[in-house]
């Protein structure tokens, strides 16, 4: 399978299960060149299966992913030099210094000797853990150890970089350094997918989010279209100085579909689409002032980006 | 090239390792108490003795040793960083294998020399015997501790916690590794046997643990 050439990443019809509990349930997607690439979804939703799939750690189940074109299931070393890779929890043998550790991995990732080094002195003065390369890695804080993570997977230079959770249990400072660090190597060309369960986490700096539930792609696109669709509101929310005690007043209004009561003076109305909006909430105050009422408060109910992304991840899928 | 980098990284790890140290100590201390401790070992020269001792306790230490670092190292997920990269997946386990086994045998070496020097100096041995005794050791020792190591891997490889695994060791790896002694102990057999039969065993054993560990999810 040959991937589209703008495209880094393809995924098709991927499909993970885990003895009897489904996963990933023909999860399609496709990561441009360039990009940096959201993946979030709630806690157990598949994100660390789909990352350890395209890092070729599972190697047990169907659908396909290409990188570049090429198909992970004859993984070589070509594409092992393609992706670098933080896992959730950077976990490095106990008795490596830093230096040791990341040695180690440049040279397997296919630096040569010369050059190891200074990548080394490049990628943790970049991060800022210039004093600590002497340090065993058992002695270091969980954020300076997830600063070595990032530093090992980004010294081989590679194309796609394939990062689960990397700002999870980052102090603010740290998280800011490395959302920086992600838009440099994307104007560097480099490709970032980067999973996380805290939409704030990556609304900043992902240009693609795609939001995982229940095993599927419940959304997939920019950040900017998403904030839109928060704008798009279908609901809005109606009080009167004086009770209104006759639903069907405002219930035979063309353009809405469903009125709820809340309190005697206290209304969620539901349009029938966002376009309606002007005209029903005219229709709306009329019908009101027709009945003798005075208004008190009327304005259309604007989701927050929060309870999209739940709306997203809920058990009844997307909205 | 990975096996090359790997081996001398492992290599680096382990000598320096708290378990490598009370072995670099402990093998030559236990061949300087038995020849303080005991009186009479039936004749059997004390370089011999030593040999079987030492590859025996040494060989289970090892075993165990392996066992726990392979165990935390899956459960930590230290492999993954590894297995990303373009290594060959077995590359890792032969690589612990060989710096483990190398670290012991120096020991080992360290202990059946100074059991040597011992016979030496005050059973009045001559030096053909002495080296005969020694040569008979080392196989001994090498033999044992090859087997003892790859089931250790093995062992450490499929097994789902320290404890399963330790029982394994104890009632696993150290009986198969005192079978190739049976035809040395019961005189049919010569010592190269010994030799080539725990090479087998000890290469089955690592196939083995590559083959799960290649076919192995993380």
């Amino acid at each position: 399978m040959v991937g589209n050439s703008g495209e880094m990443v393809s995924v098709r019809g991927l499909y993970k299960r885990y003895k009897d509990l489904p996963v990933l349930l023909n999860l399609s997607f496709d990561i441009p060149k360039g990009s940096i690439f959201g993946y979030i979804g709630p806690n157990g939703s598949g994100k660390t299966t789909t990352i350890k799939i395209m890092t070729g750690l599972i190697r047990d189940f169907q659908g396909d992913v290409t990188i570049e074109g090429r198909s992970i299931r004859n993984w070589n070393t070509e594409l092992s030099s393609t992706i670098g890779y933080l896992p959730q929890q950077t976990s490095l043998q106990e008795w490596r210094t830093v230096d040791q550790s990341l040695h180690t991995f440049g040279r397997l990732s296919g630096l040569q000797e010369s050059e190891v080094s200074k990548r080394i002195k490049e990628v943790t003065e970049e991060l800022g853990i210039t004093e600590y390369r002497k340090r065993k890695v058992n002695k270091l804080s969980g954020g300076t150890l997830q600063k070595v993570g990032m530093a090992q997977a980004m010294l081989h230079r590679p194309k796609l970089m394939v990062l689960d959770e990397p700002v999870a249990g980052l102090d603010p400072e740290s998280r800011v350094l490395f959302k920086n660090l992600f838009r440099q190597l994307s104007r560097e060309g480099t490709t970032i997918f980067f999973s996380s369960h805290i939409l704030s986490d990556i609304e900043d700096v992902a240009d693609t989010i795609g939001i995982l539930g229940q095993g599927r792609m419940r959304y997939i696109g920019s950040m900017e279209e998403l904030r839109e669709r928060v704008g798009r509101s279908t609901e809005v929310r109606l009080e009167t100085v004086e009770p209104l005690l006759n639903d069907s007043v405002l219930e035979i209004i063309p353009g809405i579909t469903r009125v709820e009561r809340v309190a005697d003076n206290r209304f969620h109305i539901l349009l029938r689409e966002h376009g309606e909006m002007d005209a029903v909430v005219d229709r709306l105050i009329k019908a009101v002032l027709a009945e003798g009422l005075h208004i008190r408060a009327i304005h259309p109910n604007r989701q927050s980006l929060e309870s999209l992304y739940l709306s997203y991840t809920d058990q009844e899928g997307s909205p | 090239m990975s096996l090359w980098l790997l081996f001398k990284d492992e290599l680096n790890g382990f000598y320096r390792s708290k378990v490598m140290l009370a072995l670099w100590v402990g093998l030559p201390v236990m061949a300087l108490l038995l020849y303080f401790l005991v009186d009479d070992i039936e004749g059997i020269p004390l370089t011999v003795f030593t040999g079987l001792l030492v590859s025996s306790i040494g060989g289970l230490l090892t075993s165990v040793l392996i066992v726990v670092n392979i165990l935390n190292e899956k459960e930590k997920k230290v492999y993954d960083l590894f297995l990303i990269r373009p290594i060959r997946r077995e590359n890792l386990l032969l690589a612990k294998f060989g710096a483990v086994f190398l670290c012991v045998m120096v020991a080992s070496f360290i202990a059946i020399t100074l059991a040597a020097i011992l016979d030496s100096a005050n059973e009045g041995y001559d030096i053909g015997s002495i080296l005969t005794s020694m040569k008979d050791s080392l196989i001994i020792t090498v033999s044992l501790m090859a087997i003892n190591c790859s089931a250790g891997v093995l062992i450490g490889v499929f097994s789902p916690s320290v404890l399963v695994g330790v029982l394994l060791v104890l009632f696993g790896s150290n009986q198969l590794s005192s079978l190739v002694l049976i035809p040395m102990i019961s005189g049919w057999g010569e010592m190269w046997m010994v030799g080539l039969a725990s090479i087998g065993i000890s290469a089955l054993l690592l196939f083995g643990a590559s083959l799960v560990f290649r076919r192995k999810e993380f």
